[in-house]
């Protein structure tokens, strides 16, 4: 083990070459000072740590502040010089032992005019922590006694890395617990100084046998000197759980990027020329590498929760639990909500507390309740958790919340454990009814002067309704107008369906008619072209029976002469007349006509069709 | 005009004609007599709600003055007390629109049969005019006339359907919430004698809608519909 006056002559040589290196890029800076102070609580015996941080350029001597009641003395400085574009920063910590007298609150004054003063509570009795009396880290108490013990911790109680650089140590409380149940422990991570250049991640767990919750975001972070050598520990605090019963080995690890001697230890006489590894750094003695130390395995036993005794509302809850009730008011009107609360209390695996609290009932109304947790511990693992359930009152009397319980296993007990709270005692009045349909007993009431400007009151009449609904919305009207609207716009749709039939028959009987009509104009030429009289006339007397026949509506073939001559005038009844004669004629005597004539009797044909075709 | 148009229109006129008969020849009554008689009349819900604004009782006041309006919406003394009660009640103003007020222009239940009416008037003549060739025009312009008595009917049925959904704060500051709770902080206070639109209705309280058109829930005990639900 070096000594540590041949360290300090080591590292103040190194100081000076530096600032001379330093000088020549020196340029002025702006001097900051501040102070801190660790913990900021402790008991009359013990001692806290001042630290007075100075940097920049140049150098400015702080006087050691004077306070009644306690003692300063330094035990120690640091300096530190940085280039930054090209600026010289030199920054200075001087560390000072603060040790009260008496017990009592003591504003230490900032090292400058304009800094902040500190406060420092002395208690009688050893609540606080000393940052010199344990080497715990600064500001926290450690979970379990004996953690961080001792100033210069011996490295039995740790496994540091081969090259002594760093290690992982894991604090928990108990190495048997049952499934389910949520322990605190503590992840340290050992980094030495000037050795390990940064921590790459969070510790990780390297089993799938536990979980572990609510890992602190940010480590508590105080130096600790382990074989005389100075380490910076990173304390992490969580809840460990076990997933399922057995036996298992538990570790941690954290990535790291260390700082590695090139030659070995026993070639190596840097270390001891230089003595620290910041100037080893320097003149090429370590080389940097990403290691992951591990922790020690740790032997778990699980345990599996007892199936005997466990109540049927059990829902997974392992700890230490109290619960106690209350209600919103003791007084309340029926149908009125109240809220009445459960608080459950102690330490344990809180994400499995549940509770349904209290049942419906013929004189409560209740609602599904609601939960919310207050932690007293940053972890979780202690503090209360509190379930809100309305309930409503529907009947008028003194009613009794009936007792709540709750059930959990406990641990230190091993079995399992019911929790109840008393009774609560409800006094319901009935509720206010308004009946909207009765006039205010206005004698002997004084009536309100703001509404004297109202018109008189008016005759009643016996004109009464049996609903204020107006008709529209009463179902029977409202089906009976439904009901007449279908009627109509079905039956208009029948109608009109009908119709269009009708018209569609008479249509098709039009075609067929000028069809037969065309045919029989053809067959008219043909036979004048053949000269052939009887079959010319017959289709001319055809021609003009469609057509007559779709005027006078009658069949076709029962148009005679006589039809003729009493429906038709003038010149066509004439024409027509004797059409009909000469087909008689040509049929049954055989006469011959000139081609003259069947021209005539075509366009008087054509004439009366023509006539006959509606427009 | 066909034998089923003849038998429709019958029987049109015949429910007019009973629904006319509905209310008998108007003869007063003494007051004492209101609470006892079964149903509701605009003038017996006038003057109660007189009784209430007289008693300092905005909420109920402002309530029967409105079914008195349903019943009556063109009596200018349930404006005129109505406004009144509003305005010394630090009320805002009617917030009916214009087209409520002017589809509100007669007794909701004449325009409803006027509406029967028109609908019949129009279904006939479409259904004459169908098969006729003669008179389409009368029977156009017929079947226009019920069209239009029917849209004046379908117009203040619109006009009357948000009333419905309406009710009346009768508590003297009702606490609105966001939940059906009572634990939460209200979000604003409703003043007695405010019509709010009912939104639904949960174990109790009431989501309502207020003019402002802020939404939260209420105690349904303090409040009143305006047309009572069955």
């Amino acid at each position: 083990m070096r000594p540590p006056v041949s360290r300090r002559n080591g590292l103040s040589a190194a100081m000076l070459l530096l600032s001379l290196f330093a000088s020549a890029v020196v340029s002025a800076a702006a001097l900051s000072v501040d102070s801190s102070i660790e913990p900021s609580q402790i008991a009359l015996g013990e001692s806290a740590r001042l630290t007075i941080f100075t940097s920049g350029s140049g150098t400015l001597s702080v006087p050691l502040p004077v306070v009644p009641g306690l003692e300063f003395r330094v035990v120690g400085t640091s300096h530190r010089f940085q280039l930054i574009n090209g600026m010289a920063i030199e920054s200075t910590s001087t560390i000072v032992r603060v040790t009260p007298e008496e017990a009592g609150v003591f504003t230490i004054p900032g090292p400058t005019p304009n800094s902040p003063p500190l406060v420092l509570r002395v208690t009688a009795t050893g609540v606080g922590s000393s940052s010199f009396g344990n080497g715990a880290a600064p500001g926290s108490a450690p979970l379990f006694p004996g953690a961080g013990a001792g100033a210069s911790a011996s490295a039995s109680g740790l496994h540091l890395t081969p090259d002594g650089s760093a290690f992982v140590h894991l604090e928990i409380p108990r190495h048997e617990i049952f499934v389910g149940e949520s322990v605190p422990v503590e992840i340290q991570v050992g980094m030495r100084d000037g050795f390990v250049e940064s921590l790459n991640g969070l510790p990780k767990l390297n089993s799938d046998d536990f979980t572990l919750n609510n890992l602190s975001r940010q480590p508590e972070r105080g130096p600790r000197v382990i074989d005389g050598k100075p380490f910076t520990v990173y304390t992490w605090h969580s809840l460990l759980a076990a997933v399922k019963p057995g036996n298992y080995s538990l570790a941690f690890e954290a990535p790291l990027t260390v700082r590695m001697r090139t030659r070995p230890l026993s070639e190596s006489k840097l270390d001891d020329l230089l003595g620290d590894p910041f100037l080893q750094n320097i003149f090429g003695a370590t080389v940097q590498k990403n290691i992951d130390v591990q922790s020690p395995a740790t032997e778990m036993s699980v345990l599996p929760l007892p199936a005997q005794g466990r109540p049927p509302d059990f829902g997974g809850a392992v700890g230490s639990f109290k619960i106690s009730t209350d209600i919103s008011s003791n007084k309340t009107t029926a149908g009125d909500p109240l809220t009445l609360r459960m608080h459950v209390s102690g330490a344990g695996n809180f994400d499995r507390v549940e509770s349904s609290m209290l049942g419906g009932s013929a004189e409560w109304k209740t609602y599904d309740p609601k939960a919310s947790f207050n932690a007293t511990d940053p972890l979780g693992y202690r503090g209360e958790k509190i379930f809100e359930q309305p309930i409503i009152a529907s009947q008028a009397g003194t009613h009794a919340v009936p007792p709540l319980s709750f059930n959990y296993f406990d641990p230190t007990t091993r079995r399992y454990e019911t929790a109840r709270s008393l009774p609560l005692e409800v006094a319901v009045a009935p509720a206010v009814t308004v009946d909207t349909n009765v006039a205010p007993a206005i004698a002997g009431t004084p009536a309100d002067q703001s509404h004297g400007g109202l018109r008189p009151d008016h005759v009643v009449t016996d004109a009464r309704v049996a609903s204020l609904t107006p008709l529209y919305f009463q179902p029977a009207f409202a089906g009976c107008a439904s009901g007449l609207a279908l009627l109509f716009v079905g039956g208009w749709t029948l109608l009109r369906r009908r119709e269009r039939q009708r018209n569609d028959q008479e249509r098709e009987r039009q075609r067929v008619r000028a069809q037969l009509m065309r045919a029989l104009l053809d067959k008219m030429a043909a036979a004048a072209a053949g000269s052939d009289t009887a079959v010319f006339f017959s289709s001319a007397r055809s021609a003009l029976q469609q057509a007559l026949g779709a005027r006078w509506q009658m069949a076709p073939e029962l148009i005679t002469i006589a039809d003729v001559e009493a429906r038709l005038e003038g010149g066509d009844r004439v024409d027509v007349r004797q059409i009909f004669a000469l087909a008689d004629e040509a049929n049954y005597s055989g006469t011959d006509l000139e081609a003259a004539d069947f021209e005539h009797w075509t366009e008087v044909v054509r004439r009366h069709l023509s006539a006959g075709e509606p427009s | 005009m066909s034998r089923a148009s003849r038998s429709v229109l019958i029987l049109c006129l015949a429910m007019f004609a009973s629904a006319s008969r509905a209310g008998p020849a108007p003869t007063p009554t003494p007051m004492a007599a209101e609470p006892a008689a079964a149903g509701y009349s605009a003038p017996a819900l006038y003057n109660l709600a007189n009784s209430f604004a007289r008693a300092g009782k905005p909420g109920l006041a402002v309530l029967n003055y409105e079914r008195a309006r349903l019943l009556d919406p063109k009596d200018p003394d349930i404006e005129a007390n109505l406004r009144h009660i509003r305005e010394t009640s630090g009320l805002p103003p009617d917030a009916r629109s214009r087209f409520q007020r002017a589809a509100q222009f007669a007794d909701p239940r004449l325009l409803a049969w006027v509406g029967i009416f028109g609908l019949s008037l129009a279904g006939i003549a479409a259904w004459v005019r169908v098969g006729s060739k003669s008179h389409r025009r009368k029977l156009l312009l017929a079947m226009w006339v019920g069209i239009c008595m029917l849209g004046v009917s379908v117009a203040n049925g619109v006009a009357l359907w948000p009333v419905i959904h309406e009710a009346v704060v009768i508590a003297p500051s009702t606490p609105v919430r966001v939940s059906p709770v009572t634990e939460e902080e209200p979000l604003f206070v409703l003043p007695e004698a405010a019509i709010v639109a009912v939104r639904a209705e949960h174990d109790g309280f009431v989501l309502v809608r207020a003019q402002n058109d802020r939404s939260g829930w209420v105690p349904g005990k303090n409040l009143v519909r305006i047309v009572p639900t069955r």
